[in-house]
């Protein structure tokens, strides 16, 4: 009873508070915070944020900001994709050792063929094939960037940019959520915990896949280096690759600023929300975290949810490639029964079978259809040489240009991998996002590819 | 044969309860007449409220309906007992009136919601929560108001009347009751004497001004808005009525946006405008924009937008439409 009269009280005193009222109980736990801070604290005289200034002015500048951003992007892609395919080699030439160890093992303790090829040629190779396409470029993405993190530089970067995705009703600090997405889509879906507002972080979520991540850019460099680049002199090759795949990410980079526009109109209409951005004081990167947070809470997680994901990928493919039926194998039947469609779009069967199973993970792509190309019943790197790439994939499985564009397109468009759409899932805690951040992604590049093969056709270039 | 299955299956598709065809129809019309009576009483209750009163072809006006319908839907309410008719005037019952309320406190419930927590923009939230105003029962609607924290006005300054019906209680004075040289805002224009209110009218006051009174003799007294003089007898200027402008409007008087503070100004943090409400307004405060606080603009951004702000110590990047939500006064 007496609880229901304070109650009523309390209802009836509601109506007299002044609408401020919020705003002066903050401002008086800023004071009494403030009262404690000059109690404990004693600021260093003079201390002044001149060499801070400086920094700031440079990096905001209009002539050198937009540089200066440039090339921190520039070199730490080039690291990556540099330095991670030395390792690569080295890892793979010791994995696959392991898994030629492991099956003669098998062999000789007389395991049935089937149990030898499910253990080691499938599972235990996509595994071995995703960890060290992975592992090497995020190994050295993910500190290069948490160490431009740790420097304070980031938010700058947001700051610089924010009037872009701003037009496109988006929050400035997604421009580092979409850096992130170089590294990993799901570490990129993760980042968006920076952006507070809601409906500005659906909108980072829902596009970071547009931006290739490590797992997509051997395929993005494999399609430059044997179609684009092959086409020019042997001295501009590796330029003209580079190019190429500069190009499609600037495509990439197009459709994140298209569909957070489109979103921002229709499904995710409203104003933009609060946009507070700090912009902390430069400090000196400390090296140990940067390496135990990059490693252990990054690259090692975004790789154990991808190897979750590639050992039941691994298994189908063997499946897929060692079931017979007539005279060829399971996947070349699906693969040619995908084929009208695939032709459709201006791809193949093969391609779009390729990316069905590695929906897990893109890594797998191109050994997928090399396997199935060459007609063996393991995943494989093709023919060591670009001409002979170009030889089997042209002459032999008739391919085209437009074959080899809307790859690349599709590559960059597509729907997330399994690993990130676990994590949208985690994120959003919503079904309906999830299924939405995929129709979105395969819907464009559905559309994309139908268009762009529809219209080389009209025009009789293929 | 197959006609008569045919046959069966369309008359089975429309007449199937609940779910049928004529059963959604039902619906959809029981829907939209709920919609219209709705619609009515609010557009009497905002003719009583401004001391006028609704006729017919007021409602036909509002409604866009032809007569005839206008006829049959004042003689359904009348019939339901929601308002009645004294010659032409239309008049709401005290049942009309407590339900017109109700759809007035949903409607301003609504627009506080979509103004604050959707962020939606203020030129689209009148048509939102019109769509949105019906169907919601009051328990409904004691949920939403507590969800946002028992708003008292809408995002247009409006007053949101309790689940009661009680509008929040503003005072009300006549003008020549009012100190000289003080703002205040027109809440009232009695229409009663007529030549008066005509008088009042074409002096040219309007509802919602914000005025003082400059000169005050037995004779006449002035009135300004900061740009026009209008002078009235005081037997006449007894029937406009003023109520003193909120304590945030009264700051923002002597105040500027911080968007346009220059770079070599300070500026100390007066109010954060009352349009900043819910999601926004809780960020700015933990970051410690609150009233008093010093803060003034550091670094520029080559597109003009956002600007980094220093406050507390730390730097903050604001962009134009948010900085201009924030009162300051140059310091």
């Amino acid at each position: 009873m007496e609880a229901n009269k304070i109650l009523a009280k309390a209802e009836t005193l509601r109506g007299t508070l002044s609408t401020g009222f919020r705003d002066e109980i903050v401002k008086s736990l800023y004071s009494e915070a403030e009262a404690i801070a000059r109690r404990a604290v004693k600021p260093v005289e003079g201390k002044r944020y001149d060499f801070d200034q400086k920094i700031d002015r440079l990096v905001t500048s209009p002539i050198a900001g937009l540089p200066i951003m440039l090339i921190l992007l520039g070199i730490i892609i080039w690291l990556t994709v540099s330095g991670a395919n030395v390792a690569s080699i080295a890892l793979a030439d010791v994995l696959f050792a392991v898994g030629d160890w492991g099956r003669a093992l098998f062999v000789q303790i007389g395991a049935p063929w089937w149990i030898t090829g499910f253990i080691w040629d499938g599972v235990y190779l996509a595994l071995a094939w995703v960890v060290s396409v992975m592992l090497p470029p995020m190994a050295i993405f993910f500190p290069a960037f948490t160490f431009l993190e740790d420097l304070g530089y980031l938010p700058r970067v947001a700051f610089n940019l924010d009037w872009l995705f701003k037009k496109a009703g988006a929050h400035g600090k997604q421009s580092l959520t979409m850096a992130m997405g170089f590294g990993c889509n799901a570490a990129g879906v993760i980042a968006t915990r920076v952006i507070d507002s809601p409906r500005e972080r659906l909108i980072a979520i829902l596009t970071n896949n547009f931006v290739p991540c490590n797992g997509r850019f051997p395929t993005l460099i494999m399609i430059a280096t044997v179609f684009v680049a092959a086409a020019f002199s042997p001295a501009l090759t590796s330029f003209i690759a580079a190019g190429t795949v500069v190009g499609v990410v600037l495509i990439g980079i197009g459709f994140t600023f298209l569909m957070s526009w489109l979103l921002s109109r229709t499904v995710l209409k409203g104003e933009a929300s609060a946009f507070t951005l700090e912009l902390p004081p430069y400090r000196r990167p400390n090296i140990a975290r940067i390496l135990y947070t990059s490693i252990l809470d990054r690259t090692i997680f975004v790789l154990w949810r991808a190897m979750q994901t590639a050992a039941p990928a691994g298994a189908i493919i063997w499946i897929l490639a060692n079931i017979t039926v007539g005279d060829s194998n399971l996947a070349r039947v699906i693969a040619d029964w995908l084929n009208p469609f695939g032709l459709l779009l201006g791809l193949d069967g093969v391609i779009l079978l390729a990316y069905i199973i590695a929906i897990p993970a893109n890594e797998i792509v191109v050994p997928t259809m090399m396997m199935v190309y060459m007609g063996t019943g393991t995943m494989i790197n093709g023919p060591g040489t670009s001409a002979g790439i170009f030889d089997l994939l042209v002459n032999g499985n008739g391919w085209t240009m437009l074959t080899a564009v809307n790859l690349m397109l599709f590559a960059l468009l597509h729907n997330p991998c399994a690993t990130t759409i676990l994590t949208i899932y985690r994120e959003t805690k919503s079904y309906k996002w999830t299924v939405i951040s995929v129709l979105i992604t395969l819907g464009t590049a559905f559309l994309v590819t139908f268009l762009t093969a529809s219209f080389a056709r009209l025009m009789g270039w293929v | 044969m197959n006609w008569i299955w045919l046959l069966f299956l369309l008359l089975f598709v429309a007449w199937l309860p609940r779910y049928g065809l004529l059963a959604l129809y039902q619906d959809w019309r029981s829907a939209r007449q709920r919609e219209l009576v709705e619609d009515a009483l609010k557009h009497l209750l905002d003719r009583e409220q401004s001391a006028r009163h609704a006729s017919p072809e007021s409602l036909a006006g509002i409604l866009n309906l032809p007569r005839v319908k206008v006829t049959r839907l004042i003689t359904d309410m009348e019939s339901q007992n929601l308002l009645e008719t004294r010659g032409a005037e239309l008049h709401l019952t005290a049942e009309g009136e407590r339900w017109a309320m109700h759809i007035v406190r949903a409607h301003r419930l609504w627009e506080r919601y979509l103004a604050d927590e959707a962020r939606m923009p203020l030129n689209k939230i009148h048509n939102e929560a019109q769509r949105r105003e019906h169907s919601f029962t009051d328990a409904q609607l004691d949920e939403l108001s507590a969800a946002l924290g028992y708003p008292t006005r809408d995002p247009h300054g409006d007053p949101i009347p309790s689940r009661e019906g009680k509008m929040p209680f503003v005072e009300i004075t006549p003008v020549t009751a009012w100190q000289n040289d003080v703002l205040a805002r027109i809440v009232h224009i009695e229409d009663e004497p007529a030549i008066a209110y005509e008088q009042i009218l074409a002096a040219g006051l309007r509802l919602g001004q914000t005025i003082r009174i400059i000169e005050r003799t037995p004779r006449r007294i002035v009135l300004s808005d900061g740009e026009t003089e209008y002078r009235l007898a005081p037997t006449v200027a007894a029937n406009v009525s003023v109520a003193p402008l909120p304590s945030s409007e009264v700051a923002k008087a002597h105040a500027i946006p911080l968007a346009s503070l220059t770079r070599d100004q300070r500026g100390e943090i007066v109010q954060l405008d009352e349009a900043v409400q819910g999601f926004t307004r809780r960020r700015f405060l933990d970051l410690g924009l609150t009233p008093g606080t010093v803060i003034y603009p550091e670094l520029g951004n080559f597109f003009g937008d956002p600007r980094a702000y220093r406050v507390r110590g730390t730097l903050i990047a604001l962009r134009k439409d948010q900085a201009a939500q924030i009162w300051v006064k140059p310091v």
